[in-house]
């Protein structure tokens, strides 16, 4: 549990170096869909911190999920973008709803075992 | 299994990590960034600018070649004018003008029967001589230098004659431009002005010549009292 944490930190420590100095920049034009894939990513982070709490975390649905989320995200805004609806909302009403709703279970989780721990 | 699973939640978090870079860089590399709808709008407006300078390119060609259109026509108005100018003054007797000819000195013959002062020269003797040329299709006379023309007077004052308010003395010598055969056999015909002027002790000596320079008036021209007849 604590390695994973460690090592989700490490990852998004790397991720962002490597990011800010890799040379190629992305078009303008991809930046909402860009944004949407990141948000779907948080989600899904979101999403695994929670199942890990639960202590039913799978990798097959961590990673698929993530996939899965980030494609219809950016996908989304994609067609929205070309119809003239902005669908890209949709998706981040859809996330943020879900963000705050695992953060609150997360949240629950920890409350709940530092009472036990205390208890102890 | 576990291994899988740390491998998992790294490049998951090795991804995200990318993208908010990414974003971050991407969106505050230049102010903050251009919304989407920004882009297309100035896209769109680029276009339109682009098609408006293209036509204003075109009317200005178009203005260009009228411009030039309306000054070859300014400059062959002008020329034509310029064109008629020359041909009024010549007509007028305002140029000097040169051709073939005859000139003629009219003069008291000397070896006259009574003497050179009997008979004098009048203006009438030269008005003829003028009529006669004019006769004969002369196109530019002058007499003593003095050009006659549409209003010029011939006019006794007194021993002598004026000729465009000019005083003129013998011997009067008078060009002609004109054909210099019809000029000279019009006053040596028959009964002519010559033969009756020397009837009367008038010498007239008629010269025909290839080249006879006829001056230009050198008066003044005041129409101070005639005015234009509107047309229609």
């Amino acid at each position: 549990m604590w390695l994973g944490l460690w090592l989700g930190a490490i990852g998004l420590a790397t991720g962002i170096i490597i990011g800010l100095n890799v040379p190629v920049m992305l078009p303008q034009a991809y930046a909402k869909f860009l944004s949407i894939a990141a948000l779907a990513a948080l989600d899904s982070v979101f999403g695994g911190i929670r199942a890990a709490m639960e202590d039913n975390f799978d990798n097959a649905i961590f990673i698929t999920g993530l996939f899965s989320n980030a494609l219809l995200a950016a996908g989304l805004a994609y067609a929205g973008d070309r119809l003239g609806i902005d669908l890209y909302l949709a998706a981040v009403v859809a996330f943020g709803v879900r963000l705050f709703q695992n953060l609150a279970i997360i949240r629950r989780y920890l409350l709940n075992r530092s009472k036990k721990g205390n208890s102890h | 299994m576990n291994r899988s699973i740390y491998i998992s939640i790294l490049a998951v978090f090795l991804m995200f990590g990318m993208l908010l870079s990414f974003q971050f860089r991407s969106n505050g590399s230049n102010g903050g960034g251009v919304p989407t709808e920004r882009y297309h709008e100035l896209t769109v407006e680029k276009l339109k600018v682009e098609t408006d300078i293209a036509q204003l390119e075109e009317e200005s060609n178009d203005l260009a070649v009228k411009i030039a259109d309306a000054g070859r026509g300014r400059t062959t108005a002008a020329e034509a004018m310029e064109k008629e100018l020359d041909k009024i003054q010549l007509r007028a007797g305002l140029i000097a003008v040169t051709g073939p000819g005859v000139e003629i000195v009219v003069k008291n013959d000397s070896s006259a029967q009574y003497g050179s002062g009997f008979y004098n020269i009048r203006d009438e003797n030269l008005l003829l001589l003028v009529n006669d040329l004019r006769g004969a299709g002369a196109e530019a006379i002058s007499i003593n230098g003095q050009r006659i023309l549409a209003t010029s007077e011939v006019r006794q004052a007194g021993n002598h004659i004026n000729v465009n308010l000019v005083k003129i003395s013998p011997p009067y010598n008078i060009k002609a431009i004109g054909n210099p055969g019809q000029l000279k056999s019009s006053l040596e015909i028959k009964d002519g002005l010559v033969e009756i002027l020397a009837a009367n002790g008038v010498l007239v000596e008629v010269r025909q010549l290839e080249q006879v320079s006829v001056p230009a008036y050198s008066g003044g021209l005041g129409f101070d009292y005639a005015k234009h007849v509107q047309k229609g």
